[in-house]
């Protein structure tokens, strides 16, 4: 063994990694070489006054309020009653849940706001109104949609469309003839499904 | 001692402060030491701890149970010191200038460290040549020497803090031991 191997062996000894065979190398090594022995001596007590001059005399300690200081530093938790963190947790069916509400609540207040007779349709020229009466003659023909709001209607003749009745009540001759559907809306949660229904479908045409 | 670190984080994520403050006492000295033995300055020490701690706490749901406390925590407190050692790099050696031309061991210009008469005295003379030794040494030859000497952590859990193969650690600490030698020699014999 030349002494540069001894010097790397040196170091693998005092890593604690040096196998016994090869420590046993260096050892005869270090019996047989003074400058050798004299440097493994002075490694030693360079790697004893490393540790010594480090372990637990550190003259500097961190400030006693460190710990609250990065407590306070940290970011708020968040600490919200349960309501928002289930509001938190699910935003989209809260949105769903606040648009409904709001629906819900201006639907109710214009139900209840109109008391007028309304009637529409694409095709009112044949459709006679006679005091809260909507009246489709016999032999006669609306060829678009028809809806009454607030009112009676009273079917003799032929509509091509669909007849929605609000709030109201309808009545079909045996004369009558609807080529679409009927619907007969009374309550005020079935008719914000109607204007829920017709809002969506005015989406998905647009 | 790992166990209680993983319930403490777990406590931690569920939003329990106290859980996350014994972290923070468990840590903050070795996080200090660490960052005061490679910046040398209080201050910064002081900052980095603080910044270590709120990376911690940011990332808290990001730490690997399967990976050592120590060694995470310790990645995040080196790497901070690093960053700013090398930023400051300019003013680096008027700083050792200042140091040299008190002659003192570099601390005594840090004012009220509750530093005791006694405590005073076991600062050697060695220990000052050590530590400034230390100190002068390059930044990646500087973070392996406090780890594996002050921080007492194995070539193997360096290797992991620092994310480098063992090898590498052995070669940095086998160079810094040698120059060390050749300081100490230098001075005491």
């Amino acid at each position: 063994m030349n002494c540069k191997q001894a010097v790397s062996f040196m170091h693998e000894y005092l890593d604690g990694d040096l196998p016994s065979e090869q420590a046993r190398e260096l050892q005869s090594h270090l019996d047989a070489c003074p400058d050798c022995r004299a440097a493994f001596r002075r490694l030693e007590e360079t790697e004893m006054m490393l540790f010594a001059a480090n372990r637990k005399t550190e003259s500097v300690s961190v400030s006693d309020d460190m710990t609250d200081r990065i407590m306070s530093f940290l970011p708020q938790p968040k600490k919200h009653n349960p309501a928002w963190n289930w509001i938190r947790r699910h935003p989209a069916l809260t949105a769903a849940a606040a648009f409904l509400l709001i629906m819900l609540g201006t639907s109710i207040s214009f139900w209840n706001a109109d008391t007028q007779l309304v009637v529409k349709g694409s095709d009112l020229g044949s459709v006679q109104v006679a005091g809260n009466t909507v009246i489709v003659p016999e032999g006669t023909t609306v060829s678009g949609d028809l809806t009454v709001e607030r009112g009676k209607l009273e079917i003799y003749g032929e509509v091509k469309g669909d007849v929605t009745v609000i709030d109201g009540s309808s009545y079909q001759a045996s004369t009558a003839h609807v080529a679409g559907q009927l619907k007969d809306i009374n309550q005020a949660f079935d008719w914000v499904w109607y204007k829920l229904g017709n809002i969506f479908s005015e989406v998905a045409y647009r | 001692m790992d166990n209680l670190e993983t319930r403490l984080v777990k406590l931690a994520l569920k939003g329990d402060q106290r859980a996350f403050a014994e972290i923070v006492d468990l840590y903050k000295d070795r996080i200090f030491h660490l960052a005061y033995r490679m910046l040398s300055n209080r201050h910064e020490a002081e900052d980095v701890v603080q910044e270590t701690f709120l990376r911690v706490y940011r990332n808290l749901d990001r730490y690997d149970p399967g990976q050592k406390f120590s060694t995470w925590i310790y990645r995040i407190g080196t790497n901070l010191s690093i960053d700013r050692l090398r930023k400051r790099k300019p003013t680096y050696s008027l700083d050792a200038e200042i140091g040299d031309q008190d002659g003192a061991d570099g601390y005594a210009l840090i004012p009220s460290d509750n530093r005791t008469p006694e405590t005073e005295y076991m600062i050697s003379e060695t220990r000052t040549t050590i530590h400034e030794a230390i100190d002068g040494l390059p930044p990646k030859y500087k973070t392996v020497m406090i780890l594996r000497y002050l921080q007492e952590l194995s070539l193997q859990e360096i290797s992991d803090v620092l994310d480098m193969p063992v090898t590498t650690i052995k070669t940095r600490v086998h160079r810094g031991r040698e120059f060390l030698r050749k300081k100490l020699e230098s001075q005491n014999y």
